[in-house]
């Protein structure tokens, strides 16, 4: 009875569980924390912080409990991450989502998306720099783009043992970019830029918006083919949206399984980011590139826009640059925020979401570029 | 290697160049094609009354430079006038409402057409009935 009751005991979590275990457990916990009671990307923290606490539960190898054993209910789950099917299916639901008026309005704004995917480019650098491979470096840069899907993606094809740390470091720059950005943005511009106006946006026909996902995708998957998974959906989801004859079509794939698959990804990406695979070196390097790359995209985008003033003839507000950073619709929220911290009449929102979306197409379409370039 | 010299081992410093370049070539690309497009939606819903009135234009210029110039230059503008806008009234039916018909011929890209509707009401062409509504004088 007593043996009985020892073995018992010695094969559970609290006596197989190390200091490594606790510090992932913790984290998950802050994760959980910062999603419910902060409201930082709760759709994506919540999922995620549980996901760590269920794959630092210690177990037994061998019974098909660990996310990285083949005949496990969580690894058959993950499959959905590694094989990069989960991404595609969460970007047909943000296009279904996504008005894309804004950009459509005033395209000159995309720009902006454009120049804050150096943060991508120059993070890559970085990552070379200090000694990562080439395909680790490409995953390492995806951050800059602050999309979750596209780096997720990116990095199963490319990196998959690095999945749980460049997504939770992805995952949560994007939660923090209220804290990250700002700071950047006042550094960058002055208070008269940080002042500046924008015209009114002219009104969007309908058939402009039903076009616009058919020229967007043949322009775009046509210069970067290796884009084709993330933009096709993207641009699939959008066309379903617009067409409106297909209304059920774009409200199943922006609820139902836009919420499925958020669900199963941050589960999974939780589960996988396992105490011996996530505390090591590596991963800390990961989350200062990480950091840098949000930064970097920051700053790029506010500069890109100070330069676009010189050549334009109706100046547009420098802060909206900082909305180049993908992590809809936060980056925007900020540029409203910190714009009306000036002047509180001062609605920048509608004109920052047009960078911010582009800004996804943008990061799409870099991880297809790395992607080729590495294949 | 660490460092610069890590980059330059991996010829990180041309994928980046180019893959900044692919980056914002595919985005300048989209935005300058989406900056026309609505432009082109316009001319596509206009362009059974922008060859006609293509054509209107080509019959009087070509009419013009048979004739002298003389002091009554502005009737044949207005002559011109009459034909563009009775194609439009012939559209929108009568009686019509002037912002509809003001709106028409904005969209189909006439010149002026304030002061040309102006002109039309002034020499009795266009005529208000007692309901707020306007017909065409034939």
């Amino acid at each position: 009875m007593e043996s009985l009751l020892l073995d018992f005991l010695s094969n559970t979590g609290y006596m197989m569980a190390d200091y490594r275990n606790v510090i992932m457990m913790i984290i998950g916990s802050v994760f959980i924390y910062l999603g419910i009671a902060k409201h930082y990307e709760p759709l994506l923290l919540v999922p995620i912080g549980f996901g760590i606490l269920m794959g630092n539960v210690p177990v037994f190898k061998g019974l098909g409990l660990s996310i990285y054993e083949d005949n496990s209910v969580l690894h058959y789950l993950y499959m959905g991450v590694k094989s990069g099917v989960y991404p595609p299916l969460i970007f047909m639901g943000i296009g279904a989502l996504t008005d894309f008026s804004t950009m459509l309005a005033r395209p000159v704004l995309m720009l902006l998306g454009a120049a804050a995917q150096m943060g991508v480019f120059i993070t890559f650098l970085g990552a070379l720099a200090l000694g990562f491979p080439l395909n680790e470096a490409a995953s390492i840069g995806i951050i800059g783009g602050a999309d979750g899907p596209t780096a997720i993606f990116l990095t199963a094809k490319l990196a998959p043992h690095l999945i749980g740390p460049i997504a939770v470091a992805a995952y949560s720059y994007m939660a923090l970019v209220p804290v990250i950005q700002p700071p950047i943005m006042k550094l960058l511009t002055t208070r008269k830029e940080r002042l500046i106006r924008m015209e009114d946006l002219r009104e969007v026909s309908k058939q402009e918006k039903m076009i616009f996902p058919i020229v967007g995708f043949l322009l775009c998957c046509m210069l970067a083919p290796a884009a084709l998974p993330l933009l096709g959906m993207l641009f699939a989801g959008n066309l379903l949206k617009e067409a409106t004859v297909t209304e059920r079509l774009a409200e199943a794939a922006r609820r139902p399984i836009l919420d499925s698959v958020t669900i199963l990804l941050g589960i999974t990406v939780g589960a996988s980011t396992q105490a011996d695979v996530f505390l090591t070196p590596r991963s800390v390097g990961i989350f200062v590139l990480g950091a840098c790359s949000f930064g970097v995209a920051t700053a790029t985008g506010v500069l890109f826009a100070k330069f676009m003033n010189l050549f334009l003839r109706h100046k547009i507000n420098p802060l909206i640059g900082a909305a180049g950073v993908s992590a809809v619709p936060d980056s925007a929220r900020v540029v409203q925020i910190v714009g009306q911290a000036e002047d509180p009449t001062n609605f920048l929102l509608m004109h920052a979401m047009a960078p911010n979306i582009s800004g996804v197409i943008g990061s799409a379409i870099a991880a297809g570029v790395l992607w080729s370039f590495m294949m | 290697m660490l460092g610069l010299k890590a980059i330059s081992a991996q010829n990180g410093w041309e994928y980046a160049l180019l893959g900044v370049s692919i980056v914002f070539t595919g985005l300048v690309l989209l935005a300058l094609v989406l900056s026309q497009l609505h432009k082109l939606l316009r001319l596509w819903e206009n362009r059974s009354s922008i060859g006609q009135l293509v054509k209107e234009r080509w019959k009087s210029e070509s009419a013009v430079t048979d004739q002298e110039t003389t002091k009554s230059e502005p009737s044949s503008d207005l002559i011109e006038s009459r034909r563009q806008y009775q194609m439009l009234v012939e559209r929108i039916g009568e009686p019509f409402a002037l912002p509809r018909l003001l709106r028409l011929a904005e969209k189909s890209g006439l010149h002026r057409p304030h002061a040309t509707i102006n002109e039309l009401i002034q020499a009795d062409i266009i005529l208000p009935d007692d309901n707020g509504y306007y017909t065409w004088k034939p």
